[in-house]
């Protein structure tokens, strides 16, 4: 993976294949602390302790075990988390759900960039229309705080029975996305 | 600033559309999106038929992702599906190759056989 973006690409996706309803996404930009923090919180069906370590740990992955199998998304996502001065936690609760908490050190020259945000949010977004995405990007820099909010559910709540992936829609999710982005300098972290 | 507002405009257009053109999905199209297809770049290959589908003003065609499918070294893999015909898989895709099988065979029903990776259920 190249940015922290395609990961968080790979966590929604462990998510939606754990038939979660909800995924609440929170990208903090703190400059006064010197860290981005992602947080994602399901409602899905979780793990029990043995997958959870299993899933944080590439040697306890194996074929026979391919209906536990979480892969090497969580592994990598952590390793490149922990790589920066940063940390990695994942908390579950089988039968409601998972929070992943991953905090990298901003001004660390081997943390990888934040990465096309946008394009994650909106390909998660509009692929997964039984999902209903919460996303908030929070950005503090010199004492000032910027927030951007995207509530899927009232979207679709205002759309009626119009798909997701009608064009106009696609169109409306886009702009939405890029100016939540552009007002929480989100562009190039 | 984008408001709900402009959804209320967006829905009376596309329901506007639907009576005339009816509301039916006539062609669903799955993008892999396992963690080797997101990798491999299967981010700008979703992003790339959603620019295609608004650029084109297509209304009937529907695009979801999912997780693995099992064909790794493929990815990324993109599967088209039409009511009564069998699924096409399309594998080692890229934004180019997307904009190819948009016009070929998403618009005109041609399908793009160089690309073609499985077919069938």
């Amino acid at each position: 993976m190249q940015d922290i973006s395609l990961h968080l690409l790979d966590i929604i996706e462990n998510s939606v294949r754990a038939d979660a309803r909800k995924i609440k996404i929170r990208v903090i930009n703190d400059q006064a602390i010197n860290k981005l923090r992602l947080i994602i919180e399901d409602d899905g069906r979780g793990m029990d302790e043995e997958t959870l370590r299993m899933a944080q740990d590439p040697f306890y992955t194996s074929k026979e075990q391919r209906e536990i199998k979480v892969g090497l998304g969580i592994p990598l996502f952590k390793q490149n988390a922990e790589l920066s001065e940063g940390s990695f936690s994942i908390k579950s609760e089988p039968g409601f759900g998972t929070v992943i908490t991953a905090d990298f050190a901003l001004d660390n020259i081997d943390r990888m960039p934040l990465g096309n945000l946008k394009d994650t949010l909106l390909g998660s977004i509009v692929g997964h229309p039984e999902v209903d995405f919460s996303v908030k990007l929070i950005s503090r820099q010199k004492g000032r705080e910027q927030s951007f909010h995207f509530d899927a559910a009232a979207i679709k709540e205002e759309l009626g029975g119009i798909p997701l992936t009608y064009p106009d829609v696609i169109e409306y999710i886009d702009h939405s996305l890029l100016e939540g982005i552009q007002n929480t300098n989100m562009e190039d972290v | 600033m984008k408001t709900l507002a402009d959804l209320k405009q967006i829905r009376e257009k596309a329901q506007e559309d639907m009576k005339l053109r009816g509301a039916n999905t006539r062609i669903k199209i799955v993008v892999g999106m396992g963690t080797s297809g997101i990798a491999m770049g299967a981010r700008e290959v979703m992003k790339t038929f959603l620019e295609e589908i608004s650029g084109r003003n297509l209304t009937d065609v529907l695009v979801t992702q999912t997780g693995e499918k099992g064909l790794s070294s493929m990815e990324p893999v993109v599967d088209v599906i039409e009511e009564n015909k069998p699924k096409v898989t399309y594998g080692n895709m890229t934004p180019e190759k997307v904009k190819k099988v948009v016009v070929e065979h998403i618009v005109n029903g041609n399908i793009v056989s160089e690309f073609v990776v499985a077919t069938g259920n």
